[in-house]
């Protein structure tokens, strides 16, 4: 039975087109090597540069107390891996000099009567200089800064500092927060992002590759050829797809391999999550690279056309930055971004492993974005050919 | 003097006749800013976070309550008989707050006692931050309710500079102003270069009169004037939307912003002298345009976190320097002091590419 339907297909014009397709996709170099290059390079710039983590934050210190307790402040200060002592200042005019031309990122000044206010039991204030230009960055370190005063706090008072007023007898319990991180105990960032970059890629990749491949009949004048074949349309736009999208699909599984080899992220939910959804993501790329070629005259224009799709499509994914990031009234148009779909089909099956019974509405959403775009490139292409 | 200028001028009329690239030369670099401007950063508001109070107390209600006032986390409905765990691998919270049953009591009894917070860490970087503001919602609700018996012994006042309602905008603005300069010029002066060649017109420049250094000089020239006017429109955009101003002497920045349209279209003009075609050309203008600039030059990322073995890469990063220009003369407000040898640097960049594609079209002879 099979056999037979393979004598079948094999003898048809479908395959013949199908092997006229991949010989000229094996004879082009180049593309073999956009196949290549691209992912490898994206995923790894991307997976080892970006990283948010806020760390070893140059720190300048203007003690004016020298004291044990101000030099026991800045120990735990820096005894954390988030700052890094970066040197001590005599006024606080030179700090924010330093701060100012970039050499430090925060200060700290403690004043002098720090250590005899605290001997009293009076509290005592410290300023704390942060150079907000980062907003994120800034952020974190805040937080930062403010848990380790208050575990100093914690300490002193453990050590049997009293404020005045604290000899009151009822003395009402502190509340502590045990945080614990699920899905990415190590907080690595490469996780977040190569899951984001994946989708990306997919898409990015398969709609250059697609709109070169579709525009490239058409300035060579070859269509002419195509049409006057017997062939129909249904099966020229058949066999122009299936090569290319058993090519990208490649590219797909070359990107997975990089993603578990290199950095290691868990697949918990099993591959077959991630390859649907990679398939239903080649197949829009796919689309979105034959619309635009539909459009096009010539491959400069299609190139050009890419740019006003593609970083679009990119920033509001959030693909490398949380979606909840976004302004409220951009945050609705993801539901129409293949990118973000399929971003969070990865994140969830790989890092959270779930499954169908949370990820569907994901995977139904990719499913009609595909479906939308394929049959739109389809009736365009074949409105060419006619 | 005058075939340079002529060169210029016909390449800018070619630029003006065709409306694909006019657009993108000037509308594109201004949609890239609003959208990226706004979408692309990291602060977070209004996080979904679900809570479980398992002691449904008033010292519990109160601790919630805290978190329900906070502008970055917002507590939305759970029902109780379903796991908590089930509300993060459902994307529908991205932490869970866990008030263990005695809570009350044991606050009462003068015993400190924990509260869990389960967080959503597959975004790292969001992670910590819900930590982070999940301890600070804490430590106020703890001075707030012991202020009679307890009073912190130290105190920070921390004092945000620069950007003091750590407002992102301002931070991003100017780092896609430096992405759109460093991915349009470079790439229309790519494409031009290369279309000379894809069409053997630079045959006719062979046979003409005008040298190597003259031909290149209109191409760069024409360029720098594109990149000028784009950060003529986008300024307006940053002056208005993005609420930015000089912080101080505006002449480094002006100084900069030439030599950095220099530097930008002699990297165009380099790629498309050394890679005649233009699908390439475009490629390569893609990945060191957009992806290291992006990437390498701390536009949204730290360079500081790049790890020690990518990171000597960002010193070549032509964009690296203009950013941290950008951001001075909008943010901080050194002056010269502050960035003199960045300038100097992205002028030397610049003259390098220049002279990369110099050599490669010294001889204007076609390669046997």
């Amino acid at each position: 039975m099979i056999g037979r339907i393979f004598k079948k297909l094999s003898g048809s014009r479908i395959s013949a087109l199908f092997r006229k397709e991949l010989n000229q996709i094996r004879r082009d170099r180049r593309l073999a090597l956009s196949l290549i290059v691209p992912p490898v390079l994206q995923l790894t710039l991307f997976g080892f540069a970006l990283s948010a983590r806020v760390e070893n934050v140059p720190l300048g210190v203007v003690d004016e107390s020298r004291s044990k307790e101000s030099r026991d402040l800045i120990a735990a200060l820096t005894e954390s891996r988030s700052f890094q002592s970066a040197g001590s200042f005599f006024s606080v005019e030179q700090l924010s000099e330093a701060i100012s031309n970039g050499s430090l990122i925060a200060g700290i000044v403690i004043p002098t009567d720090f250590a005899r206010d605290l001997q009293r039991g009076r509290p005592t204030t410290v300023q704390f200089l942060l150079n907000a230009t980062n907003s994120n960055s800034a952020a974190i370190s805040q937080g930062y800064a403010e848990a380790v005063i208050q575990n100093y706090n914690a300490q002193l008072r453990l050590e049997g500092f009293r404020t005045m007023t604290s000899m009151s007898v009822n003395r009402i319990g502190q509340t502590s927060l045990h945080p614990a991180f699920l899905f990415n105990p190590g907080l690595k960032d490469s996780w977040f992002i190569t899951t984001g970059v994946l989708g990306l890629l997919l898409i990015l990749n398969s709609s250059i590759v697609a709109s070169g491949a579709m525009v490239k009949e058409r300035e060579a004048g070859t269509i002419e050829q195509l049409l006057m074949s017997p062939a129909g349309t249904a099966e020229i736009i058949v066999s122009k797809i299936a090569p290319l999208f058993l090519l990208l699909s490649a590219m797909m599984f070359i990107a997975l391999i990089m993603i578990k080899t290199v950095f290691d992220v868990p697949f918990h939910g099993g591959l077959l999550p991630v390859i649907g959804g990679g398939a239903l993501c080649v197949l829009t790329g796919i689309g979105i690279g034959t619309a635009i070629a539909t459009f096009s005259k010539s491959a400069q224009q299609a190139l050009l056309t890419g740019f006003f799709i593609n970083p679009p499509l990119v920033s509001l994914s959030g693909a490398l930055n949380p979606v909840e990031a976004m302004p409220k009234w951009l945050q609705p148009l993801t539901i129409i971004n293949p990118i973000h779909h399929f971003a969070s089909i990865a994140r969830g099956s790989m890092l959270k492993g779930s499954g169908l019974d949370a990820l569907w509405p994901n995977f139904l959403g990719l499913t009609i974005i595909t479906i939308v775009l394929l049959s739109l490139s389809v009736w365009r292409f074949r409105k060419q050919l006619s | 003097m005058r075939r340079i200028i002529a060169q210029t001028r016909k390449e800018l009329t070619q630029i003006v006749r065709d409306w694909r690239t006019l657009l993108l030369a000037l509308i594109l670099p201004l949609i890239l800013l609003v959208l990226l401007g706004n979408a692309i950063s990291l602060s977070v508001t209004d996080l979904p976070i679900v809570v479980q109070d398992l002691d449904s107390s008033p010292s519990s209600r109160e601790l919630i309550d805290a978190f329900r006032s906070s502008l970055t986390l917002r507590v939305v409905a759970w029902p109780t008989n379903k796991q908590p765990d089930e509300a993060l691998t459902t994307n529908t919270a991205r932490a869970v707050l866990i008030v263990p049953n005695r809570f009350e009591r044991e606050l009462k009894r003068g015993v400190d006692t924990p509260v869990q917070i389960i967080v959503d860490a597959s975004d790292a970087n969001t992670a910590r931050l819900i930590a982070g503001y999940a301890n600070q919602i804490i430590a106020a609700h703890n001075r707030q309710s012991s202020a009679l018996s307890i009073q912190q012994p130290v105190q920070a006042a921390i004092r945000l500079w620069y950007n003091p309602g750590r407002s992102s905008k301002r931070f991003y603005g100017p780092g896609i102003f430096v992405l759109a300069l460093s991915i349009f010029p470079p790439l229309l002066a790519a494409l031009a270069m290369a279309k000379e060649e894809d069409q053997k017109t630079i045959l006719q420049v062979y046979v003409s009169n005008i040298r190597a250094s003259e031909f290149l000089l209109g191409k760069v020239l024409a360029f720098m004037t594109v990149a000028l006017a784009e950060t003529l429109v986008m300024m307006v955009l940053l002056f208005t939307y993005f609420g930015l101003s000089f912080a101080g002497d505006p002449t480094p920045f002006l100084a900069a912003t030439i030599l950095y349209a220099f530097c930008v279209a002699s990297f165009g003009t380099m790629i498309g002298a050394n890679i005649p075609n233009q699908a390439a050309a475009m490629q390569a203008v893609a990945l060191g345009g957009f992806l290291l600039v992006f990437l390498l030059s701390g536009l949204i990322f730290p360079i500081e976190n790049i790890p020690g073995s990518l990171r000597w890469l960002s010193y070549f990063i032509w964009g690296r320097y203009y950013i941290e220009i950008v951001r001075d003369a909008f943010l901080q407000g050194g002056g010269w002091p502050a960035v003199w040898s960045k300038t100097l640097v992205i002028g030397l960049i610049g003259c390098f590419f220049f002279a990369l594609a110099w050599v490669g079209k010294r001889r204007m002879q076609v390669k046997a």
